[in-house]
């Protein structure tokens, strides 16, 4: 399977677009390159360090009436692109930034986001930082991102903006002036959305897949990601805090009864 | 002649030149249609990248036939735009009265030979395309009303 999509995608993209494969989901597979699909110039000006692009490439699948592949294909890939392009107009929020799509064939490119850690720990993503801290869990430098984190959250909610996929590998770090600072990644569940419930259900797939990873230090995780996103709420006054009080309430909620209200299909 | 490539489309090029100044600007208007490229009003273009985005975007739904408008170099034009709206996009991004510098901008084919002369009808000094030009003559209240209509956000 995974063969042929990679010659689908090098006969698509022609060889002078060189791809690394890196990653694969249900739905698209993730490739980077070093070329830009445009701008020729961009590729020349970052100094010392290659510059990279995300390919996201979303393959036909078999199993659908061709009709509905394309249809369907265009519809998820126009959907995500709309919400980073959305997105990255937002003031404080990190996300990364969208080259180009074509909906056609399910291809975006967009900017690439962080880096390898240290000492072999892997890609820059929150969950393999938080494994690089755990022999020092407490660390100052874990609280200060995970409050990030939870900013971002708070940034992304509070514009009415929901995630749908909230995990620790959907979050990665970038390196700032020797700060982290955390970026949203992976929008293909993403939509906009003004429900409590989208927003609650967010929060808790994020505080599960804390618990299921750092089960030892997660409650103290959860607090400082929680602490961030209420700090976004708080500052935007009486409507932020009545805003908050409802989201918190609605996750507590969730968090009661798991993440699907109906038991209905 | 700037030539530029667009590395997915092998087989095309992109003939793109910068004039200031021109001086037959209304002579050039009343042609617009019949010329074998676009004309783009500078004002608009703040870099490279914005107008490049737009003709890799016209060149996709070229090799797709999913062309809106007649032709590839009306559809660059129209890819500059945000909103979908031909006449709007032409009337923003195209040439206009009191337009002073424009890109010409053409898609060649890779071999294609007569394209020293293409842009010979414009009267004006022609300057390197670079994001520094470009910055020097691009309105940037026009850019923010047009691009950035979401309230929301300012």
């Amino acid at each position: 399977m995974s063969k042929e999509v990679i010659e689908q995608v090098v006969t698509y993209l022609t060889p002078n677009v060189p791809i690394v494969p890196i990653s694969q989901g249900a739905e698209a597979f993730v490739f980077t390159t070093n070329v830009h699909p445009y701008n020729a110039s961009a590729c020349k000006t970052a100094g010392d360090i290659p510059v990279k692009y995300i390919i996201k490439y979303r393959p036909p699948k078999k199993y659908r009436h061709p009709s509905i592949d394309k249809t369907l294909t265009k519809h998820r890939t126009l959907s995500e692109s709309r919400i980073l392009a959305k997105l990255s107009q937002v003031p404080g929020l990190h996300v990364p930034k969208l080259i180009a799509c074509d909906v056609y064939n399910g291809c975006i490119w967009i900017e690439f986001i962080g880096e390898d850690l240290p000492e072999s720990h892997g890609f820059s993503n929150l969950k393999n930082f938080l494994w690089m801290y755990k022999t020092d869990p407490y660390n100052i430098a874990v609280e200060k991102v995970l409050f990030k984190v939870g900013e971002q959250i708070g940034l992304l909610h509070w514009n009415d903006y929901c995630h749908g996929d909230l995990t620790t590998s959907n979050l990665v770090l970038h390196q700032e002036n020797g700060d982290w600072s955390p970026y949203l990644i992976d929008f293909g569940l993403g939509s906009a959305s003004t429900l409590v419930e989208d927003k609650g259900v967010d929060l808790y797939v994020l505080e599960r897949a804390i618990i299921s990873t750092h089960s030892k230090f997660a409650d103290k995780y959860n607090e400082w990601i929680l602490m961030g996103f209420k700090s976004v709420y708080e500052n935007e006054g009486k409507k932020g805090q009545q805003k908050l009080k409802d989201v918190i309430k609605r996750f507590e909620e969730v968090r009661l009864r798991g993440r699907k209200r109906s038991m209905l299909g | 002649m700037p030539y530029e490539s667009i590395p997915q489309f092998d087989t095309r090029g992109v003939c793109v030149s910068l004039f200031r100044d021109v001086k037959n600007i209304e002579e050039l208007r009343s042609k617009v249609g019949t010329m074998p490229f676009a004309v783009i009003d500078a004002s608009c273009v703040c870099c490279r990248e914005q107008l490049f985005s737009a003709v890799y975007k016209a060149l996709i739904e070229w090799k797709y036939n999913r062309l809106r408008t007649k032709a590839l170099h009306s559809e660059c034009i129209l890819s500059l735009s945000p909103t979908s709206n031909i006449g709007e996009a032409f009337r923003r991004f195209g040439i206009k009265e009191g337009t002073r510098n424009i890109i010409c901008l053409a898609v060649v084919g890779k071999n294609e030979t007569q394209t020293s002369e293409l842009f010979d009808v414009v009267d004006g000094e022609e300057v390197e395309l670079s994001d520094e030009n470009l910055g020097s003559m691009f309105d940037l209240e026009m850019i923010k009303k047009v691009c950035w209509p979401l309230k929301v956000f300012q």
